[in-house]
């Protein structure tokens, strides 16, 4: 999994790409904690996404709570077929805010 | 008595021993369907019947004679109640169609050369191929030269027909016509044995399927108890085709990547449609994490098994976890109602039990 941070002004723009599971789930929390600071927009590009688990979307979830308490808005775009139906099964399509 | 008896027949090639002293009866309007991996005998079995291959022992009887111990002329006459359909259809390329079919009859003095043509049209009809009576084999498919090599046997009004296997050796597209003419036969009450490969035809057209493996008849039945509900291990092997990866689990920070990878590949290699690896993934790795995190609280050793297999009898997938440590079913009891919900709406049907002092949990994709 690698990742790439776009920070613009309180907005910012993470792109995942490869695979969040277990093993790289924390890599991505990790990265994330000091990197909310201060934003109050948050959109995850997972054009590049090719598979989630129950242990990214754990990392997701941490991530929209921090993002609601502070009334700011979260996105994730560009979800392929696959990990698109994982946000469905699990019923997390809107409160991720996946578009 | 029976059509065919065939007592303690044995056969070996070398040191290789492939007939181990079969049984078998056959009653007259029987037709029995002998299915099994190459190599399993069956082929060679259907061909001693008619002493192409010479058993090394035991005894053949067909319509109350004993093959096995004729000579000369004698055999002729009994195979005569016998007609094989090969594999390959071995019509006589000089000849035309008709000239085929009324070689052996009249060469033999069965008939004239004038009721063999009229029983001729008569077959040719019956299997299309009335209009090709004078084509040459070589500008028929492989579909029509089977159906007319059908209709060679039948000349000769056998009692019995074998088949070898005959559509093997033909173009898919045309399975399904020569198919048809065996079914008409069946239909006719014909009593035939049928070699294939063709699981769905056995299952149609067999009153009785014989499944052939180490040596014999492994197992026989009905088609609905040896394709739905067979009894032994290589039965159920051979009817499921079932291809398995599986992968051991020592530690808790085992090698994530080489699992997925590994369920990746056995995909690949099978031909298994390419959009069930995401889902085998997922769910491989939501329980076998929840197993690791739950049944295993001490230190780094661990002790779980992931086994997939396929089957391409129903190309069902199925997922079957084994974990030691404590009794603990995931679907019940896990915290992660995640990765419960993914295999939740993800399998057909999940079971759990503790048996043997593991928990053993399966997911039937």
């Amino acid at each position: 999994m690698t990742m790439k941070k776009i920070l613009e002004g309180s907005k910012l723009t993470v792109a995942v790409e490869g695979r969040l599971d277990t093993l790289t789930a924390p890599e991505l929390e990790q990265a994330l904690e000091p990197a909310l600071e201060g934003v109050e927009t948050l959109v995850f590009d997972f054009a590049s996404l090719a598979y989630i688990s129950s242990a990214g979307l754990r990392v997701l979830l941490s991530a929209a709570h921090v993002i609601d308490a502070r009334d700011g808005e979260m996105k994730v775009l560009n979800a392929n077929k696959d990990v698109r139906n994982i946000f469905d099964i699990t019923g997390l399509t809107d409160a991720l805010g996946v578009e | 008595m029976s059509l065919i008896e065939v007592r303690g027949l044995k056969k070996s090639f070398g040191s290789l021993e492939v007939l181990k002293g079969v049984d078998l009866t056959v009653e007259q309007g029987e037709r029995i369907a002998i299915i099994g991996g190459s190599g399993c005998g069956k082929s060679v079995f259907l061909r001693s019947l008619e002493l192409l291959e010479k058993p090394d022992a035991g005894q053949i009887f067909i319509d109350g004679q004993e093959i096995t111990a004729a000579r000369g002329g004698q055999v002729d006459r009994i195979r005569r109640s016998m007609g094989m359909v090969y594999q390959r259809f071995h019509l006589f390329s000089e000849m035309d169609v008709m000239d085929n079919l009324c070689l052996a009859p009249v060469l033999r003095k069965l008939m004239t050369r004038e009721e063999a043509e009229k029983k001729a049209m008569g077959l040719l009809e019956q299997v299309g191929l009335a209009t090709r009576a004078h084509a040459w084999p070589t500008v028929l498919s492989g579909g029509q030269q089977q159906r007319i090599a059908i209709c060679r046997c039948l000349m000769m009004e056998p009692k019995v027909l074998l088949f070898d296997e005959p559509t093997s050796a033909l173009d898919p597209t045309m399975v399904g016509e020569v198919l048809a003419v065996i079914r008409m036969l069946a239909k006719q009450n014909m009593t035939m044995l049928i070699v294939t490969h063709e699981m769905n035809f056995a299952r149609e057209v067999a009153d009785r399927v014989l499944f052939f493996a180490d040596g014999g008849i492994y197992e026989q039945g009905a088609p609905s108890e040896i394709f739905d509900s067979p009894k032994r291990e290589k039965t159920i092997a051979f009817i499921r085709k079932i291809k398995y990866f599986t992968f051991d689990i020592s530690e808790k920070r085992f090698d994530l990547m080489a699992m997925q990878g590994g369920i990746q590949g056995f995909v690949e290699k099978y031909g298994i449609e390419p959009d069930r690896v995401y889902p085998l993934q997922v769910c491989s790795e939501e329980m076998v994490v929840d197993f690791l995190n739950h049944c295993f609280p001490d230190g780094d050793a661990a002790d779980v098994h992931l086994e997939i297999s396929h089957a391409d009898a129903d190309r069902s997938v199925i997922i079957q976890i084994a974990s030691g440590g404590k009794p603990y079913n995931p679907l019940e009891e896990s915290d992660n109602f995640l990765a419960v919900a993914i295999i939740k709406r993800t399998a057909q049907r999940t079971d759990y039990r503790f048996e043997q002092n593991r928990n053993q949990l399966t997911i039937v994709l």
